[in-house]
C-alpha cells in the first residue's frame, strides 16, 4: 500500500497526453513543476489545454516548445526577471495558439467552482471591461463552443442580475475541466498527503478539481510523519493519485523553505527566447539530451547554494533579485 | 521636530514616486500590494505615517509585515511575521467582499477615465504586441475603495481611448453593446469607488468622481502644467493644479535605501556629489 502511488518522471509525464487539459501548482515564478515540464518537452507532446490560474515561465516553456494550442489564464511574464512573455507574444501574432482571456480572480473563481463540483461560479469582477467584450470570445471565435470539446464550456461568460438581493449585474463563469494538475511541494506522504510550506496559493483547488493530480515533491516522508500533525497538512491523500520525489525539481522557479527563484536563469531565458530559433537553441543546451540529474549537474553546486533557502527565514540570503 | 525635505540633487524619480504613492496610504487602512515600487511604497508608509496598515499579497499572504522585501507576491519573503499565510481564494474573497481599501496597481496605457490595459498593444485580434495580461489588475480595481496606478509618463501611454480596457476606470463600457457608462451603474451594491490616483513620472492626478474625469493635481518638481498636458493625446484638465509634488524627505529616503531596498532590485540610488 504504501508505495502504489509512487511513479517516475517519464511515466508522470506519459499520463498527460497529446490534448489533455492541463494545469500546475505555484504563483508566477513560484514551486512550478519544472522537471515535468522538461519532461513533456522531451516527449514533444502536443495539442495541450493548459489551464492556468496564473502563468509563468512553465507557460512560456511549454509554448515555445509547441506543446500548447490553448491557453486559458490571465497573465504570463517573469514578475522582474522577464517582462512579459515572450515566446506567448510571438505565437499570438503569428496565431499559432489560442488564448482565452480571464482575470485572475475569475480564474480562481473557475477553479473553486470545479472543486466544490459546481458547474459555474458568479461573481463581480471585471464588470465594464474588454474581457466581457462578446466579441473576444476566442474559443467561440475558432467555432469551439459547440458543446462538443468536454474542457470548452458552451459560453465565456453570461450575465445575470442579482435574483435574490437586487445587488446588481453578475457575471457567471464557466467552472474548469481539468483532465490533470500536476503540483510542486515540499513534502507528500507515501500515501499522498500533501504538505505544503508557505502561501499554498491555488493548489488545494487545482488538486481537487482535476480528474488526475501528480504530486512531485521535494521529498516524499513517511506518511505517520505528517499525520501526526494533521492540522498542518494541505491536501488530504485520497485527492493525490501518483507521487513522485524530485528534489530540486522545481528550478529554475522557487520553494519556500527550500530554495529561491534563480533569477539569472529566468533573465537569461527571457533574453535568449524572444525568436523562435532563440527558444529551439535554449531547449537543445538545457532541455534536449538531458534528464533531471544531468540537468542539475550542469546548473553545478555554487548556483544551487546560492539560491538555497536559509532554513530559519526560508528563502535565501544571497539571491538578491538577480543581482 | 521639523521634517527635513531632500534637495532635488538628493534623490531621483522613481524616490519621489515612492514617496508619493507612500502618501496615499493611510492607517489602519487595508492595501493590496503589487510587485516592485508599490511594495517599497507600502512598506515605507508601514514604516512611517501608517504603522497599522494591513499588508495583502495576491498570491495568499494576509496581514504581512515581511522582515525583508519580497521580490514579487508569491515570493518566500512574503510570510514571515504575517497575521496568516494562504492562497488566491482567500486574497479574492477579501477583495470582493469589500474589505480592501486601497490596491496599488500598474498599466501600459491609461485613459482620461482612468480605464487601464495591461493585455496588448494595438487590436486585440490582431496585436502588435500581447502583453502580461490582466493578472489581479481588475479584480482589486473592481472591489478596492480606492486604486492608485503607479506608471511611466509617455505620450503614446496617456490615451483617449485604451487599446484594450484591461481594468475598469470611472466610465466603462456596458455589455453587449459597449456604450461607455459610469461605473456606478454597472458595479450596483458592490459599488465603492475607483481609481483615486495616477502617480506617473511626471506628475500626480486624480478624478472627478462625478464626471469620471482624470484632472492633474501635482506636477513633479521642475515639470510644468502645461508640459504635462501637452504629453497626453487627450484635453488634460489642468485647471485644478494644486502646486508642485513634495519631495521625499531625508528620513524617507534614508528608509527605502539603507532598510527596505538596500539592494537596489526596485529603486536606483542617487550617487551623490
Amino acid at each position: 500500500m504504501s508505495t502504489e502511488k509512487r511513479i517516475t518522471l517519464q511515466q508522470a509525464a506519459e499520463i498527460i497526453k497529446d490534448g489533455s487539459s492541463l494545469t500546475f501548482s505555484g504563483f508566477t515564478i513560484w514551486r512550478r513543476p519544472f522537471a515535468l515540464v522538461y519532461e513533456l518537452i522531451r516527449q514533444r507532446r502536443k495539442g495541450l489545454h493548459l489551464i492556468e490560474v496564473n502563468g509563468g515561465p512553465q507557460t512560456e516553456f511549454l509554448v515555445g516548445a509547441g506543446c500548447v494550442d490553448i491557453w486559458e489564464s490571465c497573465w504570463v511574464g517573469h514578475e522582474l526577471y522577464g517582462k512579459y512573455g515572450a515566446n506567448l507574444s510571438r505565437k499570438v501574432g503569428n496565431k499559432e495558439i489560442i488564448v482565452e482571456d480571464y482575470s485572475h480572480a475569475e480564474m480562481m473563481f473557475r477553479f473553486a467552482a470545479a472543486a466544490s463540483g459546481a458547474a459555474y461560479a458568479v461573481t463581480q469582477t471585471s464588470l465594464g471591461t474588454d474581457i466581457h467584450n462578446p466579441e473576444y470570445d476566442m474559443l467561440g471565435r475558432a467555432g469551439m463552443r459547440d458543446g462538443k470539446h468536454p474542457h470548452i464550456a458552451r459560453h465565456k461568460y453570461q450575465f445575470t442580475e442579482d435574483p435574490f438581493f437586487g445587488a446588481g449585474s453578475q457575471v457567471l463563469i464557466p467552472a474548469v475541466k481539468l483532465d490533470v494538475a500536476v503540483l510542486c511541494v515540499q513534502q507528500v506522504g507515501e500515501e499522498g498527503t500533501v504538505r505544503v510550506n508557505g502561501q499554498y496559493y491555488s493548489d488545494p483547488e487545482s488538486a481537487r478539481a482535476a480528474d488526475i493530480t501528480i504530486v512531485v515533491a521535494e521529498e516524499i516522508v513517511p506518511e505517520e510523519y505528517l499525520r501526526r500533525n494533521a492540522d498542518q497538512n494541505t491536501i488530504p491523500s485520497f485527492e493525490v493519485d501518483y507521487i513522485l520525489e524530485c528534489p530540486f525539481g522545481a528550478h529554475p522557479t522557487g520553494m519556500f523553505g527550500r530554495y529561491d527563484v534563480d533569477g539569472n536563469f529566468l533573465k537569461d531565458f527571457y533574453g535568449r527566447t524572444r525568436t523562435q530559433e532563440g527558444f529551439d537553441d535554449f531547449a537543445k543546451e538545457w532541455i534536449f539530451g538531458q534528464d533531471h540529474m544531468s540537468y542539475l549537474e550542469k546548473l553545478g553546486w555554487p548556483r544551487m547554494l546560492k539560491i538555497k533557502a536559509n532554513t530559519a527565514l526560508n528563502y535565501s540570503v544571497r539571491e538578491k533579485g538577480g543581482k | 521636530m521639523a521634517t527635513e525635505y531632500a534637495t532635488p540633487e538628493e534623490y531621483g524619480l522613481a524616490d519621489l514616486m515612492c514617496c508619493a504613492s507612500a502618501r496615499e496610504v493611510g492607517d489602519n487602512e487595508i492595501v493590496f500590494a503589487g510587485t516592485g515600487l508599490p511594495m517599497v511604497a507600502i512598506m515605507l508608509a508601514q514604516k512611517t505615517h501608517a504603522p497599522n496598515l494591513k499588508l495583502i499579497f495576491e498570491a495568499g499572504t494576509l496581514d504581512g509585515r515581511p522582515p525583508e522585501l519580497p521580490t514579487s507576491v508569491g515570493d518566500a519573503r512574503c510570510e514571515m511575521g504575517a497575521s496568516r499565510s494562504s492562497g488566491l481564494n482567500d486574497a479574492f474573497s477579501i477583495a470582493q467582499r469589500g474589505l480592501v481599501d486601497l490596491g496599488f496597481l500598474g498599466g501600459a496605457e491609461v485613459d482620461e477615465y482612468g480605464n487601464v490595459n495591461t493585455t496588448c498593444i494595438g487590436d486585440y485580434l490582431n496585436p502588435e504586441l500581447r502583453l502580461t495580461g490582466s493578472g489581479g489588475n481588475p479584480d482589486i480595481n473592481s472591489f478596492a475603495r480606492r486604486t492608485v496606478f503607479i506608471m511611466v509618463h509617455e505620450k503614446r501611454r496617456f490615451v483617449p481611448n485604451v487599446s484594450y480596457i484591461t481594468s475598469p476606470g470611472w466610465k466603462v463600457k456596458k455589455w453587449p453593446g459597449g456604450e461607455f457608462v459610469h461605473r456606478r451603474e454597472l458595479y450596483g451594491a458592490a459599488f465603492r469607488g475607483g481609481p483615486s490616483a495616477v502617480i506617473s513620472t511626471a506628475g500626480v492626478f486624480r478624478f472627478d468622481e462625478q464626471s469620471g474625469r482624470m484632472y492633474l493635481d501635482t506636477c513633479h518638481p521642475g515639470k510644468t502644467p502645461e508640459e504635462i498636458k501637452e504629453m497626453c493625446q487627450f484635453d488634460l484638465d489642468i485647471s485644478r493644479v494644486a502646486g508642485e509634488t513634495l519631495p521625499p524627505t531625508r528620513e524617507e529616503l534614508r528608509i527605502i535605501h539603507e532598510v527596505l531596498d538596500p539592494d537596489q532590485i526596485f529603486i536606483p540610488k542617487v550617487k551623490k556629489g
